[in-house]
């Protein structure tokens, strides 16, 4: 078409999407070479937020959390997702029901599920903590630097592990039936037609959904300000928190910033993977 | 033609899924057996299983004004999102589909990113510019604030919905005379609307749980759901009838409409390339 319509009725959601997110992109980046925290003070300083940063032992302890949690928690997520499909794939009766029980927790807010899991754990009176005490097991959940990182990452793992999960078992009934079945003709067991034909199948919607909850982990917030606040001590304190305590804490908006700038620069790389991955996909 | 196999082939995928059920459940379950629970019996030890039910801990929670207050904030925010994204997101989709976008690849990858961006890279720049627009601790500005996700969300919602309809349809309206306008709101907008509502569904939902942007840009007027559950929150708090009374408050309706959209949400969890 000739018409230059089109292009009319992409600009509302140009402008809008230039002002929420190239808007604060650009301001971040520009600030982020400056020494600004909110007062009248603004004085151009180069890279030196950059350096502090980088040469800063707080920072790196930081991205270490940060890349803990969301590599063990995609890797729980993603193998105990693939493993939930395949079996809830053999399901006629009943499948219905049991995908719409098991996505419930993917449409909590992670502040609630953080309310529940302070009651849940609690130290005193919990209800975890005391059966766990009671067969002998050491019971202490967000109160040690130890044990606060894998309670939160198990929390994690309940409340999104329904998102693989749903996406793997939709790609697994949408692969074709007919090798399946000439497979199982052929006396293949079950174990073989899912390792040899399943997940071969499905191998690009998988890496699809590792990309997908790793830029999602890496940028948990709710969870740990809900639950630990990042403590105890800095142990779960992760790149969100840090920038939210950096800038309301301690009022220092341009190194907030500055490390927003870094962490957006590492999620924009994961995007276009994605995006290169989902084409390759599609075509 | 479906295949019937032997009982050992349902029997794990059966067990597996009672025990997925069961940990997903109980959790919700036992929270919700607090919230009506006095708080001489939620502070026992062993826990309690049988206990008188009250349900004081939601009058508490319902009388709290800050508490009511988020909750009306929220639906008012939610409702601006959802009205703002759906209707520019129909215009876009509409011309991704219809038309040839010279920059359409560009478009998509911006949309993707701008989808991923994290939440806090937004927090101080809005802060500072809504300050002098007069938008900062305001409803509308949290929704337009939202947009940045829902928006890229609802364009790709609503195009794969239009892919499906035949593009006969759009010439025969063409034809007949109707401006692009008149075939969006008169051919397209009833088509697609069961997409329209599953879109709104899902857009609804991640308003209703944001957190991180909410606390960045409201103050005290315009504060939502999500703080008004962590208001309950301490370090060594002992109010857990509001904990987890409020926490069930903000469920319900999110559970209400997952069983609502259920069909939809897989297309929505893979940005729309997926069919559920």
């Amino acid at each position: 078409m000739k018409n230059n319509i089109g292009y009319y009725f992409l600009i509302p959601s140009i402008l809008l999407l230039a002002f929420t997110s190239i808007y604060p992109l650009f301001f971040s980046l520009v600030n982020s070479f400056y020494n600004w925290n909110w007062g009248e003070q603004r004085d151009f300083v180069g890279f030196e937020n950059y350096v502090f940063l980088l040469t800063n032992e707080e920072f790196w302890i930081v991205i270490r959390n940060t890349f803990l949690f969301a590599s063990l928690a995609c890797i729980f997520e993603v193998s105990l997702g693939i493993i939930l499909a395949l079996y809830i794939d053999r399901i006629k009766v009943g499948s219905t029901l049991i995908r719409t029980i098991l996505l419930i927790p993917l449409m909590v807010s992670g502040i609630i599920v953080s309310m529940m899991s302070k009651v849940i754990f609690n130290n005193l009176f919990g209800v975890i903590p005391f059966y766990m005490k009671k067969i002998g097991l050491k019971s202490s959940f967000f109160g040690s630097p130890d044990a606060a990182m894998p309670t939160l990452i198990g929390v994690d793992v309940w409340w999104q592990t329904a998102f693989v999960f749903i996406i793997i078992l939709a790609g697994l009934q949408s692969i074709p039936q007919e090798p399946i079945e000439s497979a199982r003709i052929e006396g293949a067991t079950e174990w073989q037609i899912t390792r040899f034909i399943r997940l071969p199948m499905i191998r690009s919607l998988v890496l699809l959904v590792i990309i997908f909850r790793s830029i999602d982990t890496l940028k948990i917030f709710d969870l740990v300000w809900g639950i630990t606040g990042g403590g105890p001590g800095i142990s779960t304190e992760v790149v969100q928190t840090y920038s939210y305590r950096l800038a309301f804490g301690f009022l220092q908006m341009s190194k907030s910033m500055t490390v927003m700038i870094l962490f957006s620069s590492v999620v924009i790389c994961l995007t276009f993977i994605y995006s290169v991955i989902e084409k390759r996909n599609n075509d | 033609m479906i295949k019937y196999h032997s009982l050992k082939h349902y029997i794990p995928a059966y067990f597996v899924s009672f025990l997925a059920i069961i940990i997903t459940a109980l959790p919700i379950i036992w929270i919700f057996l607090i919230s009506i629970k006095s708080k001489n019996d939620s502070f026992t030890r062993p826990p309690k299983f049988f206990f008188e039910p009250i349900i004081d801990n939601y009058i508490k929670t319902i009388n709290n004004e800050f508490f009511r207050e988020t909750f009306f904030n929220s639906l008012l925010i939610t409702f601006f999102g959802i009205i703002l994204s759906i209707v520019i997101a129909i215009f876009a989709a509409y011309a991704l589909k219809r038309y040839n976008i010279r920059f359409k690849k560009t478009f998509m990858l911006w949309l993707l990113v701008a989808y991923m961006l994290p939440e806090f890279l937004f927090v101080l720049p809005m802060y500072s510019i809504y300050q002098t627009m007069g938008l900062y601790d305001t409803h509308f500005g949290l929704a337009l604030m939202y947009q940045v996700h829902v928006l890229p969300f609802s364009i790709w919602m609503l195009r794969s919905f239009l892919e499906e309809i035949p593009k006969e349809i759009d010439d025969a309206a063409l034809i007949d005379g109707c401006s692009p306008f008149q075939t969006i709101y008169k051919i397209y907008f009833p088509l697609i609307l069961p997409g329209i509502v599953a879109t709104a569904i899902l857009n609804g939902i991640w308003m209703w749980n944001e957190l991180a942007i909410a606390i960045g840009l409201t103050f005290s007027e315009a504060h939502p759901i999500t703080l008004g559950v962590a208001q309950f929150r301490g370090y060594a708090s002992k109010d857990w009838g509001g904990m987890t009374a409020s926490s069930i408050l903000a469920l319900i309706p999110m559970i209400f409409f997952v069983v609502i959209a259920q069909k939809h949400i897989v297309k929505g969890l893979t940005l729309g390339s997926l069919k559920g």
